[in-house]
Parts: structure tokens; C-alpha cells; sequence
């Protein structure tokens, strides 16, 4: 098949990220990515029953009359409990078997047991040092937010392995026992040494864990820092919105969450004051807050606006994988939960997609800005429940105003528009990398 | 052309089912915002619960700086501390702050004037009413848990009695330690005028509160400053009008009135009652929620 490019910066652009996936490092996190996609997907679908309908202040509890705290509501909050944490939320774990088995798979050293001390350290790393339960780990990093940490991590061990032992002899099915023997000896030394290494992150990690450094500062200025200059606002709201966005894009989790409520910062809550007295969001004093910007127009689909790709894919992408992958993610991706997105196509870590995962939330934000400017449209200030659909939130969050919900659909035209150029140069790199592979290249 | 070739793409189905999920969606989320911003006055769904503390008399808001920590160290707890203090101007200063993620931190709410005397606590109520109303005006939380050391509980009781208003916000539990409801009088016969005053009054406490009430005694009557018939004097205020009143007695070693909030047994009951982990208390996650009486 030949692939044509419509001017010299779509070329120069896919030629790029070809090489760019040409890398070991990148081809590891494919394959890792690629074996967790299926854990994403099925433990997306959950989350919607877990945060959307049965969950504590969620859109759907909110919006329909309650389901009681009875029997039957306590069993399905069990087993979606059980079944979100075993597959969702421990997606970093089968991450780092992936990354390590497949660079131990690369160097010829044995994979299996590589993949093994991977869980093994990362679940050392995790460990809590709990007074309650006599085994606990720290969920969030075992979730989507350690992916990036597990990739790398899964990667060391890999180069560890190729480091302080041989080449894994192949096993035999009819080899004697002693062999096998040996052969797990072979493996002895990157395994101590991965594990100790493991021990000294996991004491580093429950001492910055607990004072919760970095985030906190960082979530500190964003809902504490105030200024009353609407135009510092929006560029704190912008700021803060890249960062997320940049963050989410290495598995990573940013200030801003697409899926449930942080604490409303200082001007939101001077907002809804306003809103409550006045019973109107209109010229309300905090016109660029998070709530009003971001939630409001740059989270369809989760962050980075990947409602917008999906709708782009549907509509020109040709290639099947990308196709079942966003009709299988479509119903999550409502409810704002991208993860069966991010790790199926991938858009994680995918410098193609870099750039309109960037760019869709960013030009949303910007329109939103200035359609409130103009008074257009009244800036978002009630609360929203958990899990709103990313284009009902405007809507909602204004009290059901008609111009926010127009603004709203405009935001997803924009950013289908954006993505389109990307899926198509996505394709294209897709096709081109199969030619390479088939004809040997990697 | 571009709509021609649209429909014949075999997604265009999917296109429109999300168009049709959306619209399902928008249309009872719509009927829903109406009545939640017209009837819930801006009950925000935030998933903090704070527990706030309110110190004895002649003890500032840093007087439980080591019952935090404590509670912290020995569970394993992060919970970070807001200390307000209410100064006879009415003005408030803060020292400390809520942790951005925190959903249990702790608020102290000290007094300028920390005298002991009915009509000084009564004033303390009163100010303590402004901070009330500043804390749920910036952090817009809808449940709290409440404890006061010694006249804290009185504060608290007279707080209940004349300025809450429960249909904006929930309390769940509250845990007083050694809060003379009588003064220093031992006989429950002989009442003062606040007691009859707060017994007069009780219908105004919001009856789903939960109430633990300690009582440490020395040599059988007293904590060495209140007596054990003034704490339980407390009953003719709280019992059969709320969901459940305890009274605990607590003796041994660091019983007395001003070191009990340091006795592992007060940590315990404190951790137990108030502070919660989810684990002892799995109600506490329930969707908590109550219709206002209609606005007059």
C-alpha cells in the first residue's frame, strides 16, 4: 500500500514519530500498553457502574431518585468494588510485568522471571506501612497514575537482568531438572538486586507518600492562590489545565481531575456565594475558574478532550484496530473516563497525539473564555455531580443554560476538527510501520 | 456531499448514539439541576468532613495540636489542622490549613476571650456562630463531626440550641470530655439557670445528632475540677431527644479534667467515634442527604 502525504509538515511529522517508534523504549511501552488495554477497557465499564450510578453524590444517583443503602445496592458496591480493583486499578502492576518481560525478552535473558520480579518490586515499592491491615498498598499508584513509574521501573529491571545475568538457556520440554534448576539461578542476582532496589523507592515512596510533597504544593497554589485580576485567573486556569493535561499524557495525574470533584478553590466558591444569592450564574465575580474553563469545555471524554478522537476516528479512520477501540470506548468516554482510550490506540505516551491532546482542551478553553467575555454565555459556577457527561457539565453547571449547552456542542466540533488531521497522519504511521515490520526492519 | 458521505460511513450509527445517550442524559439532568438549585440552596456534594473541635475554657485553638498528632501517629492518619481563633471584635485570625485532599481534617475554633462563666459562653456561642459560617461559606461541606473539651461541649450544645440551622448541613457525631452541663454542682437537683436555660431550649438540637459524652472521675465524683453529676446532668438535655446520647465514665490514671485528651483510652474513643476509617464506620459513606423545610 502507498501512503501519500498532503504537504511537507504532515510528512516530516510522521516520519518522526516512525522513528520515534522505532525506539526500543517505544516499542516496549506499545506492547505494555497494548497488554493492559484490555484491563482498561473492562475496568472502565465499572467505574461508569461505580462512580456514575451507584456511587456516592454521582450523576446518576443525583439525578434519579436514590437507590437505598440496602442489601442490594451494598452487594453490587462489593463486587464492582472487587472487579475495579482487580483490573483497573491495578493496571501499573500488569504494566510493569509487561515492560520488564518484554526488554528482558529483547536482551534474551529469561523473561518470565524478569516479569515476575517486576510485580514483585513494584508491589514492594507500593507497600503500605499500615496500622490497620496487615498487607495494604497505596491504591493510586497502582492504578493509572503509576503507569508511567511502572513502565520505567519494568524497563530497569529488564536492563538489570540483561546486566548481572546470561542468556536464559532454551528450555526443553524434554530437558532433565536440573537444567530448569540452573537456569533459575541464572536469574538470582538482577532478582536480589531489583527487590532491594524496590525496597529502597518503597521507603522513599510511604515518606513522601504521607507528607505528600510535590502534589501538594502544586494542589495548594491551584485552589489557594487568588487574584482578582480576571486576566491572571484565566492564565492560572490555563496553566494549570496544561499541566494536567501534560501529566495525564505520561499516565501521570495532574491538579485537575476529570472524574470527580476536588475541593472548589477560593473563587469558585466566592462563584457560587454570588450564584446563590443572586440566582444567577450570570456576571458572576470569578469569571475563569477551573470549573468554569476547564471542567466545563476541556474534559469531554476525560482529559484532553478525547471525545473529540474518538468522534474523529469514527469518522475517518479507516483502520479497523482504531475503530473497535473507540467503539468499545465510546460509552466510557461519555462519563468522562478515557483509560480504554488512552491505553487501546495508544494515546498515551503517542507523540502524534501529543499535539491535538494538547491542543483541543487549550482552543476549547479559549472559546469558552471568550464566549464569556462577550457575554455569550454565563461561566459555570454550581456544583456538578460526579461522572456528568463532559457536555452536560456546562450545561448543568450553569443551571441549565441554553447558550452553555450551544457552546458546548460547538467545543466538540472543535476538537473532532482538531483531531482529524492526527488521525488521518496516525493512520498513515500505523500503515507504514506495519510495511517496516513486514519487511524485517525492527 | 460531506453529510452524504457521512451517512454512508457504517459509524455513522455509533455517531448517533452518542448524540442519543447525551440527549437521554441531558434531559433529566435538566429537570434535575432546576429543582437542586431552587430547593438545595447550594448543598455542596463535597466529600469533606470536617471534625471540629472546640477547646475549654482558658485554653487557646492550639490546645489539641498534640491530640492531632497523636491521632495521627498512632493510626497512621494524615489528617491536617485549620486553627481559627474568634477575637472579641468579632475578626477571626487562622493559623495552619486543610490539606487540598484532605476529607477529615480538623478545625479548631479558639476564643480571644476564653473565661469561664455563663454569659462568657454565651458570647463564645455567639462567636463561634461567625466562624461556622465563615468555615461552611469557604469549604461548602454538609456534614460535620463535632467535639468539645469541657465548656467547648457547652458551646456546642448552646451553639445547637440558638444558631444551627440542620437543613443545610448535617452533624453526625458529636463527643464532649468532661462538659459540666451544671457547673460545679454535684446534685442534678439543684440546677443552675444555664442548665434550665439549655433544657428549655433542647427542641432546636437536631435530633439524628449521635452523642458521646465522657465523664472522667478520680475518687468516685469528680475529675478534680467537674463534678460526675454535672456531666450527667447533660441527659436532662440531650436523652430522649436525640438518636442515641452515651454517657462513658473514664477513670485511671490521667482521668483528670484537663489530661483525659491525652489517655490512650480517650485516643481510642475519640479515634472510634469521630475520626472513623472507614473501616469501623462504613455508614459514613452513605449519600447523605436531606430535604429542607420549605423556605418561609
Amino acid at each position: 500500500m502507498k501512503v501519500q502525504f498532503k504537504n511537507k509538515l504532515e510528512e516530516r511529522l510522521v516520519k518522526t514519530t516512525l522513528k520515534i517508534q522505532h525506539l526500543l523504549i517505544y516499542r516496549i511501552i506499545q506492547r505494555t500498553l497494548l497488554l493492559i488495554f484490555p484491563f482498561a477497557l473492562f475496568g472502565s465499564f465499572i467505574k461508569i457502574i461505580q462512580t456514575v450510578v451507584i456511587g456516592r453524590e454521582g450523576f446518576l444517583t443525583d439525578i434519579f431518585p436514590n437507590l437505598n443503602n440496602d442489601f442490594v445496592y451494598r452487594q453490587i458496591d462489593n463486587i464492582t468494588n472487587g472487579l475495579y480493583n482487580m483490573s483497573l486499578g491495578w493496571v501499573s502492576v500488569i504494566a510493569i510485568f509487561g515492560a520488564a518481560k518484554y526488554t528482558a525478552k529483547y536482551y534474551n535473558r529469561d523473561d518470565q522471571i524478569a516479569g515476575l520480579v517486576g510485580i514483585s518490586s513494584y508491589l514492594i515499592a507500593d507497600y503500605s506501612y499500615s496500622k490497620v491491615q496487615p498487607i495494604s498498598f497505596h491504591p493510586g499508584m497502582l492504578g493509572m497514575r503509576g503507569l508511567l513509574f511502572a513502565i520505567v521501573l519494568g524497563m530497569f529491571i529488564g536492563w538489570l537482568f540483561k546486566k548481572f545475568s546470561r542468556p536464559a538457556p532454551k528450555l526443553q520440554s524434554n530437558q532433565v531438572p536440573t537444567s530448569v534448576l540452573e537456569r533459575a539461578f541464572i536469574s538470582w542476582k538482577p532478582l536480589i538486586l531489583s527487590l532491594i532496589i524496590a525496597m529502597i523507592f518503597s521507603t522513599f515512596i510511604n515518606v513522601t507518600y504521607y507528607s505528600e510533597a510535590p502534589g501538594n504544593f502544586i494542589n495548594s497554589l491551584a485552589t489557594e492562590y487568588t487574584s482578582h485580576n480576571d486576566w491572571t485567573q484565566l492564565l492560572k486556569t490555563l496553566l494549570f489545565s496544561l499541566y494536567t493535561i501534560i501529566m495525564s499524557f505520561l499516565g501521570w495525574s495532574g491538579t485537575y481531575s476529570a472524574l470527580g470533584v476536588e475541593k472548589m478553590d477560593v473563587l469558585s466558591t466566592v462563584n457560587l456565594n454570588y450564584a446563590l444569592e443572586k440566582h444567577t450564574a450570570w456576571n458572576a465575580p470569578n469569571p475563569f475558574t477551573s470549573a468554569s474553563l476547564y471542567h466545563g469545555f476541556a474534559t469531554y471524554g476525560g482529559t484532553g478532550c478525547v471525545l473529540g478522537l474518538i468522534i474523529a476516528i469514527l469518522i475517518v479512520a479507516r483502520d479497523k484496530d482504531f475503530q473497535t477501540v473507540a467503539r468499545w470506548a465510546m460509552v466510557p468516554s461519555i462519563f468522562n473516563i478515557s483509560s480504554g482510550v488512552m491505553t487501546g490506540i495508544p494515546v498515551l505516551f503517542n507523540v502524534i497525539f501529543l499535539i491535538p491532546f494538547i491542543l483541543a482542551p487549550l482552543a476549547n478553553m479559549l472559546m469558552a473564555a471568550l464566549a464569556i467575555t462577550l457575554h455569550l454565555m454565563p461561566p459555570s459556577v454550581y456544583p456538578v455531580p460526579i461522572g456528568t457527561p463532559g457536555p452536560l457539565i456546562a450545561f448543568i453547571a450553569t443551571n441549565g443554560s441554553w447558550q452553555a449547552l450551544g457552546f458546548s456542542v460547538l467545543a466538540i466540533v472543535i476538537s473532532t476538527c482538531i483531531y482529524i488531521p492526527f488521525v488521518k497522519m496516525a493512520v498513515k504511521v500505523k500503515i507504514l510501520d506495519n510495511l517496516g515490520l513486514e519487511e524485517g526492519e525492527a | 456531499m460531506r453529510t452524504r458521505n457521512l451517512r454512508k460511513n457504517k459509524n455513522f450509527k455509533y455517531l448517533v448514539a452518542i448524540a442519543i445517550i447525551l440527549v437521554l442524559l441531558g434531559i433529566p439532568s435538566y429537570i434535575w439541576t432546576k429543582r437542586n438549585v431552587t430547593t438545595l440552596a447550594g448543598r455542596y456534594n463535597s466529600p469533606m468532613s470536617p471534625v471540629i473541635l472546640i477547646p475549654g475554657s482558658s485554653a487557646s485553638a492550639n490546645r489539641f495540636d498534640d491530640l492531632v498528632k497523636t491521632v495521627n501517629r498512632t493510626y497512621g492518619e494524615h489528617h491536617s489542622l485549620l486553627k481559627m481563633t474568634v477575637h472579641t471584635n468579632n475578626k477571626i485570625t487562622y493559623s495552619g490549613r486543610i490539606r487540598s485532599n484532605d476529607e477529615r481534617p480538623f478545625i479548631v475554633v479558639g476564643f480571644e476571650n476564653n473565661k469561664d462563666g455563663y454569659s462568657n459562653i454565651k458570647k463564645q456561642a455567639a462567636w463561634f456562630n461567625i466562624a461556622f459560617n465563615q468555615l461552611k461559606k469557604r469549604y461548602r461541606f454538609n456534614n460535620f463531626n463535632a467535639f468539645g473539651h469541657s465548656n467547648g461541649g457547652l458551646i456546642w450544645t448552646l451553639f445547637f440550641e440558638k444558631y444551627f440551622d440542620d437543613s443545610t448541613i448535617t452533624v453526625n457525631q458529636m463527643l464532649t470530655v468532661g462538659t459540666p452541663y451544671n457547673f460545679e454542682e454535684k446534685n442534678t437537683s439543684n440546677r443552675t439557670q444555664m442548665l434550665n436555660d439549655l433544657v428549655k431550649s433542647r427542641d432546636k438540637i437536631p435530633e439524628d445528632l449521635t452523642y458521646y459524652s465522657i465523664a472522667g472521675t478520680k475518687l468516685y465524683t469528680d475529675d478534680g475540677i467537674v463534678p460526675l453529676g454535672s456531666v450527667d446532668a447533660g441527659k436532662y438535655v440531650y436523652e430522649g431527644h436525640i438518636k442515641h446520647y452515651t454517657l462513658i465514665t473514664l477513670t485511671g490514671s490521667k482521668a483528670q479534667h484537663s489530661d483525659m485528651i491525652d489517655s490512650n483510652q480517650f485516643i481510642t474513643i475519640f479515634h472510634q467515634y469521630i475520626v472513623g476509617n472507614g473501616i469501623n464506620n462504613p455508614g459514613r459513606n452513605k449519600p447523605n442527604k436531606k430535604v429542607p423545610k420549605p423556605q418561609q
